[in-house]
């Protein structure tokens, strides 16, 4: 006889924490194994990328009751410390994705989590091409690399469930609050097509702050934009069934 | 006379450039000889600096810095996707 179970999962993104917040945010995820069995933070976790911030933000998540898994995102990018940084988190114990997976036990079932940064390029019918100045095919192209190797990874990923961790949103939908000329700089649908390709249970992004909680791939995938401005919640919950 | 429009451009500019700030999702408008901010930031401290660094961007604009400060309340209820 099979029964089901819910793996729960908290996720935010955007939570741009430095050294003038510290502590701030930990009070916010006091009891969060109460409520959920994994936390899942959606990029942009410093202002900066400084790697004092980087330190702050792995002090906030250190020695959590859950397991918690990270992707980083553009702004973490900006002083060319994201190698640093993700360092200082897998040392306070946070797994931080750069475009591949880890399978984690969750009360008896197995979640697969795949994902990375993404990037933008914008969404079908209104996107740019690799075409023309290298500089338009690089950009495209480093789209088109990550969305390829989510699509491996969640092929490899052998789990009873699959979320993809994004910083970029996969879909236009999400983004509805957002002025349409930045679209392009917010995400790409080369990201929702790949997991449509390869399937996965939930998508969760942040970056756009001004945009929609709520959305679904064309393959029928939900999505979240768990941006903490969003949310307007140090994170949402979401449970998915579990077949045992 | 410089068109708001190249103004507001510069001074979104600054906000996002400057090291102090780094804030890319701020809304600036101006308006004959008034400068407004609008957005969402993580902080108080990171409010102030906004104001600070639009303020040398057009020193001589009145600022009105209406950018509220992100409140984080305790989750709520969870969604079950079945």
């Amino acid at each position: 006889m099979s029964t089901l179970t819910e793996v729960r999962i908290a996720a935010v993104g955007d939570i741009h924490l430095g050294e003038d917040v510290r502590g701030e945010y930990r009070k916010r995820l006091e009891g969060i194994e109460e409520r959920a069995d994994v936390l899942m933070l959606a990029g942009d976790l410093t202002r900066h990328g400084t790697l004092e911030e980087g330190r702050v933000v792995a002090d906030e998540l250190r020695d959590l009751p859950v397991p918690v898994v990270a992707v980083l995102g553009n702004h973490d990018y900006h002083s060319d410390l994201q190698h640093e940084i993700a360092s200082e988190l897998r040392d306070a114990g946070v797994t931080v994705l750069d475009d591949d997976g880890v399978v984690i036990e969750c009360g008896g079932s197995k979640l697969g989590v795949v994902g990375g940064k993404g990037f933008g390029g914008g969404f079908a019918g209104k996107c740019a091409s690799e075409f023309g100045e290298r500089e338009i095919k690089d950009f495209v192209a480093h789209t088109r690399y990550i969305a390829e190797s989510w699509k491996i990874a969640l092929k490899e990923t052998q789990a009873d469930r699959r979320v993809v961790l994004s910083h970029y949103s996969p879909i236009k939908e999400t983004l509805e609050g957002e002025p349409l000329e930045i679209y392009p700089f917010l995400g790409s649908y080369l990201l929702a097509e790949a997991v449509d390709t390869a399937g996965a249970d939930l998508i969760l992004h942040g970056h756009a702050h001004k945009g929609t909680e709520k959305g679904l791939t064309p393959g029928g995938i939900r999505v979240r934009n768990v941006a903490l401005p969003v949310l307007g919640k140090a994170y949402a919950v979401y449970c998915l069934e579990c077949g045992e | 006379m410089e068109a708001p429009q190249y103004v507001a451009a510069r001074i979104q500019q600054a906000l996002a450039e400057d090291a102090r700030t780094h804030e890319l999702g701020i809304h600036v408008d101006v308006r004959g000889d008034q400068l407004f901010l609008r957005g969402q930031v993580s902080g108080n401290d990171q409010r102030v600096r906004l104001g600070e660094v639009a303020h040398e961007a057009a020193p001589d604009l009145r600022m009105h810095n209406e950018i509220k400060v992100v409140v984080v309340n305790e989750p709520g209820e969870d969604e079950h996707l079945d």
